[in-house]
């Protein structure tokens, strides 16, 4: 880690989330992430990390609590939701592609309606990012043409084309076949070494020990331990971890 | 024993019964075929077709006046060649297309025989009969220029022609209702079959962007605008179409001031519209259920605001799988025009009707009963193939983001 | 730079054009506006046109007699009987077109959908003519066909269409029944004037053939689509454990397949109960004829659509609620 304070990107404090029908899914979780770092966010299901990582780009909304993304607090402010939704991609689980349009407009849609940027510059940033990704050649195609690993792939590509300076993963694996699995952690592992900070929902362990500078625990709706992944993985200090990474090692 | 003879025997006299049935209808569909044509060929008088046939198409237009509408379907012919020619062009970003495959080969053989040998044969006068084959003439020939020459075409002019169509629509309004250094024609004396697709059109482009915002408004998440949208959905499906064509004619003017109140025609087609806009509305809301909660927050994590979330990501989409139901209801549409003569609008019924009464042609109701049901048939089953033609086209095999091919 | 310091600032109060919790009752607002000007202006100008004219709202003239009469009612009316006697009598008549088309066109239209299913392909083939051919011409010109081409066609008198039980005039037709006393009695030739115990209008017998014909095709597609979302396997599983193509359709097919055609059939039904009022094309004095007389005979257009409206979102309502009860019924369990 480096020696003088990297600014803050993700500042949440005591967030507390309580669904309409009562059910209480995150109750009172803190998290800090730095410039640049990389975290892995892990759980049983219900555990409420998908919800929580989705409140950092207001796709979820929060009661209590208060949490600051590159210093702009999360509020009702419109403007300020926008400009964090800017700021903030989003790899999903399901993909998320949109069907209608092909590979390279996928792309090309948000950076030229939300950025206003030119449709030449940005056409040719996203041909240089599908090649960053392996998929240069499928650009033409429509989503249903492409496999899963494809599929996701073109996803983070399409969450790159933003320029985001934080990028959230939401189990960006677990709907894909075995074998497609390790091309998109492949694309994930190269990010990692840039300068982004990566927000990463998933059960790969190996992942998490190569790449992650933090691993978080969360359990019925809140943070169990947080430490680097040697540590987590080899010697965690609560019992409830002890018994997370029997299930899942 | 063939194999073929063999397969109509397994299919059609499998069992006893099968043979029997298969007798029974081979029997009747026979009959039935012979004697249509026998009284087609023979009995039938298609005199009151061609004796009529200016009030069938355009009813009491005056006659000096109807180079106007011969100009706008000679517009129209020309738009629609163009348009089928670019289509045919420029195939789909990732498939190869054929400049004329079988289809498009299958319906100009159809359209030549209709538009050549139909007016021959009805023996209408000889003016009538070149202007037709002058309109197939031109159909073929902007067809056949719009796919030879389409891709020659710069990428900003074919954004801007689908302008064309409105362009031609208001070209059209004022070429039939005139102003503008145009003799004005009163809606009263528009008739027959111009009647029917002025109403028809007019009710299917209004009803459309309507229908939309009922749809979105039934699935919001805003009470007052769904139970609004709610209110006036079930309301209208409850009531039936003449019913609310008869409260147009009456009541609309006692709901303006002074009891001004708007030519019949146009209260007619404004309940066609209000009419059609609600189920138009149910086809589009379940189009919309369809588009998976993914897409939406996809959108906006992109940071897309609302309004272009709904137009990019999720009206492309809801529209696509709504295509089917929604070309249904502009066909239901189409066939309603024909309660418009129940409330004394001489649109194509009506005119069929007056003929009909009319003592020189009594007894002749067959005739013209048929050549109304045969062109109703043609437009309904023609827009029912062209809603397949472009759902083919949107091919909805390529509509599912999360499908994934091993 | 104040406006970045207010991005920053926690306590931050958005201003409420921009604040997320303000704009839905914002919108709403603004819609419930809209809406009440444009209420409050029509029915501004509907109240006072009505009143200059001295028609506003009232329900005595239904008292009064009613100057028409009505052949064909199983509630006898004649021209001195009040206005709301007649519009019951059309009521009547409307349930008694609506019933029996019901009735019919799903009989007709069960058929036709388990025919598309048929092994012989000229069944197939003809059931798909019937409803390609229905589906694309417009109701209104079926019903003018089938009353003025056959029915007002029809010879009179010893000339009529006779069959053992049932004669077929342009008077009518004529059926053998239970006639007076629970005699078995046949269509019956007197002075010329056929009589028979059930007599059907050639009016109501046209409404019902296009009626029926009409909806038959709509409900066999409905048929066709819920027997086609039934696995194939069942039908395989069942030919395998030895049943017959009708068997197969009745034990196994056919109740699966319903949990897909009861809410179609719903559609239907309330489709069929609103085209009945084209009774007035073909001379059958329906609730829709009655009222139109009514209305071009008193002015009072107000009233008479409300009772219109009324009667119809009725009907829809007891169809809607009976078909959903009959839905609930016909869900399969599920674990």
């Amino acid at each position: 880690m480096t020696s003088s304070p990297t600014p803050l990107m993700i500042e949440a404090r005591g967030v507390q989330k309580w669904y309409p029908n009562g059910y209480h899914a995150l109750r009172g979780v803190d998290l800090t992430v730095h410039r640049g770092e990389v975290v892995v966010v892990m759980g049983p299901s219900g555990s409420g990390k998908s919800t929580f990582i989705r409140t950092f780009n207001a796709l979820e909304d929060f009661q209590e609590g208060s949490i600051r993304i590159d210093g702009i607090s999360l509020g009702n402010d419109l403007r300020q939701i926008d400009a964090i939704r800017r700021e903030v991609g989003m790899v999903f689980q399901q993909f998320n592609l949109f069907p209608h349009l092909t590979v390279l407009d996928n792309l090309v849609l948000a950076p030229t309606l939300v950025r206003r940027r030119s449709r030449a510059e940005v056409q040719a940033q996203a041909l240089t990012l599908l090649d960053r990704v392996g998929i240069k050649e499928q650009a033409q195609k429509f989503p249903g043409q492409l496999s899963g690993g494809q599929q996701q792939r073109v996803a983070i590509a399409r969450a790159l084309c933003m320029e985001p300076r934080i990028l959230l993963f939401d189990e960006p694996t677990s709907s894909l076949d075995p074998e497609m699995v390790r091309e998109v952690l492949d694309v994930m592992r190269q990010l990692a070494q840039e300068d982004i900070t990566m927000v990463v929902v998933t059960h790969e362990v190996k992942f998490a020990e190569q790449v992650a500078h933090r691993v978080v625990l969360m359990a019925e709706g809140s943070v169990v331990e947080e430490a680097p992944p040697a540590q987590f993985f080899k010697d965690p200090k609560h019992e409830r971890t002890r018994r997370f990474l029997d299930q899942i090692l | 024993m063939t194999p073929l003879l063999r397969r109509l025997r397994s299919d059609l006299f499998a069992t006893p019964a099968d043979g029997a049935l298969s007798l029974g209808l081979i029997a009747l569909i026979t009959a039935a075929a012979v004697g249509l044509l026998r009284w087609a060929a023979q009995k039938a008088q298609w005199a009151v077709i061609q004796a009529n046939s200016t009030l069938f198409a355009v009813g009491r237009y005056p006659q000096d006046q109807q180079w106007r509408l011969w100009l706008l379907t000679a517009l129209l012919t020309a738009a629609t060649g163009i348009t089928w020619g670019l289509l045919r062009s420029h195939p789909r970003a990732d498939r190869d297309g054929l400049l004329w495959p079988r289809n498009d080969r299958l319906v100009l053989g159809l359209l030549a025989a209709v538009g050549l040998w139909l007016p021959w044969a009805l023996r209408l006068a000889p003016a009538l009969q070149t202007r037709w084959w002058l309109l197939a003439a031109l159909l073929a020939a902007s067809r056949w220029l719009a796919g030879r020459f389409g891709t020659q075409l710069s990428r900003p002019m074919l954004r801007l022609f689908p302008l064309v169509w409105p362009l031609i629509y208001l070209i059209g309004m004022v070429l039939i209702s005139g102003g503008l250094g145009l003799m004005p024609v009163s809606p009263s004396q528009w008739g027959g079959l111009l009647l029917t697709m002025l109403t028809a059109s007019f009710a299917i482009l209004l009803c459309f962007p309507l229908g939309v915002l009922l749809a979105l408004g039934r699935r919001s998440d805003l009470p007052l605008l769904r139970w609004t949208s709610v209110i006036y959905i079930e309301f209208i499906r409850g009531a039936p179409l003449i019913t609310l064509l008869f409260l147009g004619q009456n009541i609309l003017g006692f709901l303006l001031p002074g009891g001004l109140a708007p030519d019949r025609i146009w209260r007619a087609a404004w309940v066609l519209t209000f009419f059609a806009a609600a189920y138009l509305a149910e086809a589009v809301r379940s189009g919309l259920a369809s588009v998976p909660k993914g897409q939406v927050e996809a959108a906006r994590s992109l940071g897309l605001s609302y309004p272009q979330t709904l137009a990019r990501v999720v009206l492309p989409q809801a529209l696509r799988v709504a295509l089917p139901a929604m070309v249904g209801q502009f066909i239901s549409l189409l066939q309603d025009t024909t309660l418009l003569s129940l409330i004394g609008l001489l649109e194509l019924l009506g005119v069929a009707r007056t003929v009909m009464a009319n003592p020189a042609f009594l007894g002749h109701n067959a005739e013209v009963y048929l050549t109304l049901a045969l062109l109703f048939w043609s437009c309904c089953a023609a827009l029912g193939l062209g809603s397949r033609a472009l759902e083919q086209r949107l091919d909805p095999q390529t509509l599912s983001s999360s499908s994934s091919r091993p | 730079m104040p406006e970045s310091q207010a991005l920053l600032d926690p306590a931050h109060r958005p201003p409420w054009w921009r604040d997320r919790r303000v704009i839905p009752w914002l919108v709403q607002g603004v819609v419930a506006l809209v809406l009440l000007v444009l209420i409050a202006f029509l029915l501004g100008n509907l109240i006072h046109n009505l009143t200059t004219r001295g028609m506003l709202l009232s329900w005595r003239w239904l008292g009064e007699p009613a100057g028409f009469d009505i052949s064909e009612t199983a509630v006898p009316f004649s021209a001195e009987m009040p206005y709301w006697r007649g519009l019951a009598a059309g009521l009547a008549n409307t349930l008694r077109a609506v019933l029996t088309g019901l009735v019919g066109a799903t009989l007709l239209g069960t058929l036709a959908g388990m025919a598309s299913f048929s092994r012989n392909p000229l069944l197939r083939g003809f059931t798909r003519a019937y409803v390609e051919t229905i589906r694309n011409i417009p109701l209104l010109l079926q019903l003018i066909f089938w009353y003025f081409v056959v029915f007002l066609s029809l010879p009179n008198g010893t000339a009529a269409l006779q069959i053992p039980g049932v004669v077929l005039a342009k008077s009518g037709l004529y059926l053998a029944g239970f006639g007076q006393g629970l005699h078995w009695s046949l269509p019956q030739l007197v002075n010329g004037v056929w009589q028979a115990p059930l007599r059907l209008s050639v009016e109501f017998a046209a409404l019902m053939s296009g009626l029926i014909i009409y909806s038959g095709a709509f409900i066999a597609e409905v048929v066709r689509g819920g027997i086609a979302s039934v696995p194939k396997g069942q039908w395989e599983a069942a030919t395998s454990l030895g049943m017959g193509w009708f068997a197969t359709l009745r034990h196994v097919v056919l109740p699966q397949a319903l949990r897909v055609i009861v809410p179609g059939l719903n559609t239907q039904y309330i489709s069929l109960a609103k085209n009945s009022s084209l009774a007035v094309a073909v001379g059958f004095t329906d609730l829709y004829s009655v009222a139109e007389t009514t209305l071009n005979q008193t002015g009072r257009a107000l009233e008479v659509y409300l009772l219109l409206l009324g009667a119809y979102l009725a009907m829809d309502l007891v169809i809607s609620l009976v078909m959903n009860g009959l839905n609930r019924f016909v869900q399969i369990r599920e674990r």
